[in-house]
């Protein structure tokens, strides 16, 4: 009996697809890639439950079958791509809400939920899951955790992990592990094996469920823009908030360049790029969020130091709206988002590395060096905090790239590669949102160096047969 | 006119390289399926790999075509133009080698023999008008024509709704005609099934007759009829004009001129696709609802409205998928608190009365109670069928 009939035989044909046209679909994510470069697993699983993954697992643990689990396929660098084919999980049909504890602030869930729609879930109960990517709508709290990206509300909540309290995964060999405490909200107990689930790309295993903490739902907001002389100015400015004792709700940085893609209502309603004074080259956005009085005076007091670092503050507010709308709400006027409008010739692609927060200025002009040496268009560069009440910020270096051109796609990846390394130069990281998967799977030791040894160990007592995720992290041939 | 699934690569390889997927969420039948090709982005990938011969015409491709309901909510939150890559993609098909589905093959066979999609005789066409005194348009002689619609004309239960709008706008004064059992469809099944050709030999047909009358407006009650409609004579370069009959009414109701008796009990509304997202209908019928009685609307209302489930051939060919969305729409309805769901479509009319669980109204019907109630000083209970 084929793997294939194993798999319909132990789940019932209605959750397992090997129509041509079903497969083709999970070929490809949101990366950059030419229309015709699909990767189209052999099979696609719909499971329910765990137990439904389990099975699965064994079955392709006893044939040696490579196993990538996805949820809305928006990874930004091929993270679940199925590169290597075999079984592609598709996590969204496990979409459940096991528990709503609203006492204890705590929800557990299917990992094929989507944000958005955990947050429904868990609006009536006046809480939020503060973890907001821009992909929110169809990002699934497995692929959230599996690909550690980042948050519009990083600087006060922090990333995934800072939400994660405990998460069910099925690992290599099909063995079911909870990892974590529960719902306490931390630990000393034990290794942290929960915080490995943090970026690990399903190469682990494959996340089932999570327990995740909530937040009261922040009853006012305020958001502004200050313009900056310098990216540096804005960074220096933050801290000074910091410094403050101001709670920050968001920051993001972003270089006069970058502001352009995100104002695409201003355009839509003035037929025109936004304007900034010709002095300025950084655009920081912050937010504020809770209690009325609260809220203003924090803001107020913003406003008051940002005197000291000769930023300016954005009176014009539909471009401050028109930027969170983007950024945020997402509800774009005349009900239309931005993507498909900026992206018809074109399409964003981005590096995303981590540098130390007093070389932000240095590095931005390598980023533009580097995007004009592959012949790129450069979007720009955009700095989040993620950090709760820290400067510590991930960076989106992003490009356009024409993927229907080949060449382009290459001279993206290329462009990608360099200003990755160029970051472990600065002595920071390669990735702070995509993660690794296998564009960086090539030089990931000269980030980790001899510690890589030890990663690939792990991997091993999770995964002997390296079946999860193949290519990631590792290349294939170094997988265990 | 219609674009071909060639005409639309680029779109669909601007639907690949974006990769959003915001179209999954308010998809009802991708939520209810939970299938990659069920979705927009999906299914916008299944017609590019098609294109690029990664695959021939299996039944996956085919399930992809026609299990939508071409609601439109895809393109509430994008640039492309899904619904239209939807229908292209059916008229490839076909054109493919594809038979027809037996379901809508029936359809089509019905409409050439009978001029409507239900195997009713072409003289059942005019039996809603008995006893109405409405002329029958002829060259010249009237400026509004009334269009009643295949459905609502030959479908025995529907023919109170098309009665009540009539007689409301009498009331409203309004001097209409109807083109009585020579009326012809719009085309919109065939449009909607992917059978392109048909549609455009009808729509052609359709716009010179209207031209020929003279008329300057066209009044229905059918969003179906209402978008197809108006389409056609938009491609035709006709300057007739089309509205929904809400559109005449609400104004009368604004200004006072219906006398309207108002009710205490809850109600909500359901926008039919053809009349909110795809028409840009929206106020209209709440204001009249709203004068009717309290409005509770539904959780997904408006642009985000959901599908009843009943539409582009859906509920004649999958008619399990097609009721398991009508029951997640009445789920709506009555997390509402609204005992009655009032509607102002045929076909989400008699889809939602598939599923028990609220009383199914129709607006004009309604309306037309309220106002009879306000000039007797009746306290009849509203009108709807669960």
């Amino acid at each position: 009996m084929s793997y294939i009939e194993e798999l319909t035989t132990a789940l019932g044909k209605e959750k397992v697809l090997v129509d041509p046209a079903e497969r083709f679909v999970y070929g490809a994510d949101w990366s950059p890639r030419t229309p015709d470069e699909f990767f189209p697993p052999d099979v696609v699983i719909l499971p329910r439950t765990t137990r439904d993954v389990q099975r699965t697992i064994k079955v392709a643990y006893e044939h040696g079958i490579p196993v990538t689990a996805g949820g809305g396929l928006t990874g930004m660098l091929g993270g679940a791509v199925p590169l290597f084919k075999g079984i592609y999980i598709d996590t969204t049909t496990m979409n459940s809400v096991v528990e709503v504890d609203s006492k204890n602030q705590t929800i557990r869930v299917q990992a094929g939920a989507t944000l958005q729609e955990v947050n429904d879930a868990v609006h009536p109960y006046d809480l939020w899951l503060p973890h907001q990517p821009e992909s929110k709508w169809v990002s699934t709290v497995g692929s959230a955790i599996a690909c550690d990206n980042d948050s519009t509300f990083g600087v006060r909540y922090g990333k995934i992990l800072n939400c994660l309290l405990s998460a069910e995964i099925v690992t290599g060999t099909g063995e079911v592990l909870e990892l974590g405490h529960r719902k306490a909200h931390f630990t000393s107990s034990g290794y942290k094996l929960k915080d490995l689930l943090a970026g690990s790309e399903g190469t682990l295993g494959v996340i089932t469920e999570a327990t995740l903490k909530l937040e009261p739902i922040p009853a006012t907001r305020r958001v502004d823009m200050l313009v900056f002389p310098r990216l540096g100015a804005a960074v220096d400015y933050l801290s000074r908030l910091l410094k403050a004792g101001l709670c920050i709700e968001a920051a993001h940085i972003n270089c006069k360049r970058r502001l352009k893609f995100y104002t695409q209502t201003y355009k839509q309603k003035y037929g025109k790029d936004p304007e900034i004074p010709a002095w300025g080259e950084a655009l920081l956005a912050i937010s504020f969020a809770g209690d009325k009085g609260v809220v203003d005076f924090q803001r107020d007091e913003a406003v008051r130091l940002s005197k000291e670092f000769e930023a300016q503050l954005v009176e014009e507010r539909e471009l401050v709206d028109s930027w969170w709308t983007s950024k945020y709400t997402l509800e774009f006027e005349p009900f239309k988002q931005k993507w498909p409008d900026s992206q018809t010739k074109k399409k964003f692609g981005a590096a995303d590395p981590g540098v130390p927060v007093g070389r932000l200025e240095e590095f931005y002009h390598k980023f533009v060096e580097i995007a004009e040496k592959h012949r790129l268009d450069i979007i720009g560069m955009n700095a989040y905090l993620e950090h709760p009440n820290s400067i510590g910020f991930s960076l989106s270096c992003a490009v356009y790239v024409d993927y229907r051109d080949a060449d382009e796609v290459k001279r993206f990846r290329e462009y990608h590669d360099e200003l990755s390394k160029m970051a472990i130069s600065f002595e920071g990281t390669m990735s702070t949102f995509m993660s690794d998967t296998h564009q960086k799977a090539p030089y990931l030791e000269l980030e980790h160096g001899a510690s890589l040894r030890h990663m690939r160990e792990i991997k091993r007592l999770f995964d002997p047969k390296g079946i999860l995720n193949p290519g990631k992290k590792f290349p294939r041939e170094e997988s265990p | 006119m219609n674009n071909t699934l060639d005409e639309f690569k680029e779109e669909l390889e601007t639907c690949f390289g974006t990769s959003c997927g915001f179209c999954e969420r308010g998809c009802p039948v991708y939520q209810t399926m939970k299938v990659k090709t069920l979705c927009m982005k999906g299914r916008n990938r299944t017609m590019l790999g098609l294109l690029q011969g990664k695959f021939d015409i299996t039944p996956a491709v085919v399930q992809a075509a026609f299990e939508c309901t071409l609601c439109g909510n895809c393109d509430r939150w994008c640039s492309l133009k899904n619904t239209e890559h939807t229908r292209a993609f059916r008229e490839y098909l076909l054109k493919h080698g594809y038979e027809p589905m037996k379901e809508h093959a029936s359809l089509a066979a019905s409409l050439k023999n009978y001029g409507n999609p239900w195997f009713q005789p072409r003289s059942a066409r005019n039996k809603w008008t008995k006893g109405l005194n409405i002329p029958k348009a002829a060259p010249g002689a009237q400026d509004v024509l009334f269009f009643a619609g295949c459905t609502s004309a030959v479908m025995k239960p529907l023919v109170p709704s098309l009665v009540a709008g009539a007689k409301l706008l009498q009331r409203a004064g309004v001097r209409f005609a109807t083109l009585g059992q020579d009326e012809p469809c719009c085309g919109s099944t065939l449009l909607r099934v992917g059978q392109t050709e048909a549609y455009e030999d009808i729509a052609k047909k359709n716009v010179e007759r209207f031209e020929a009358l003279g008329v300057k407006r066209i009044v229905t009650a059918c969003p179906g009829c209402y978008t197809t409609l108006k389409k056609s004579l938009q491609d035709h370069g006709s300057k007739i004009e089309v509205v929904h009959i809400t559109k005449e009414i609400a104004d009368l109701v604004r200004s006072g001129k219906l006398k309207v008796k108002r009710s205490t009990e809850r109600m909500t509304y359901h926008d039919p696709c053809h009349l909110g997202r795809l028409g840009g209908v929206f106020e209209e019928p709440r204001d009249i609802l709203r004068a009717i009685a309290p409005l509770a609307e539904m959780p997904n209302h408006g642009m985000e409205s959901r599908c009843c489930g009943a539409g582009a051939g859906l509920q004649s060919a999958f008619p399990k998928l097609s009721r398991d969305l009508a029951a997640k729409r009445i789920a709506e309805a009555t997390s509402t608190g609204a005992t009655t769901l009032v509607t102002c479509c045929p076909f989400c009319e008699t889809q939602l009365r598939t599923v028990p669980g609220i009383k199914v109204a129709d607006l004009m019907e309604l309306l037309l109670s309220s106002v009879e109630n306000g000039e007797k000083g009746n306290d009849r209970p509203a009108p709807g069928k669960t």
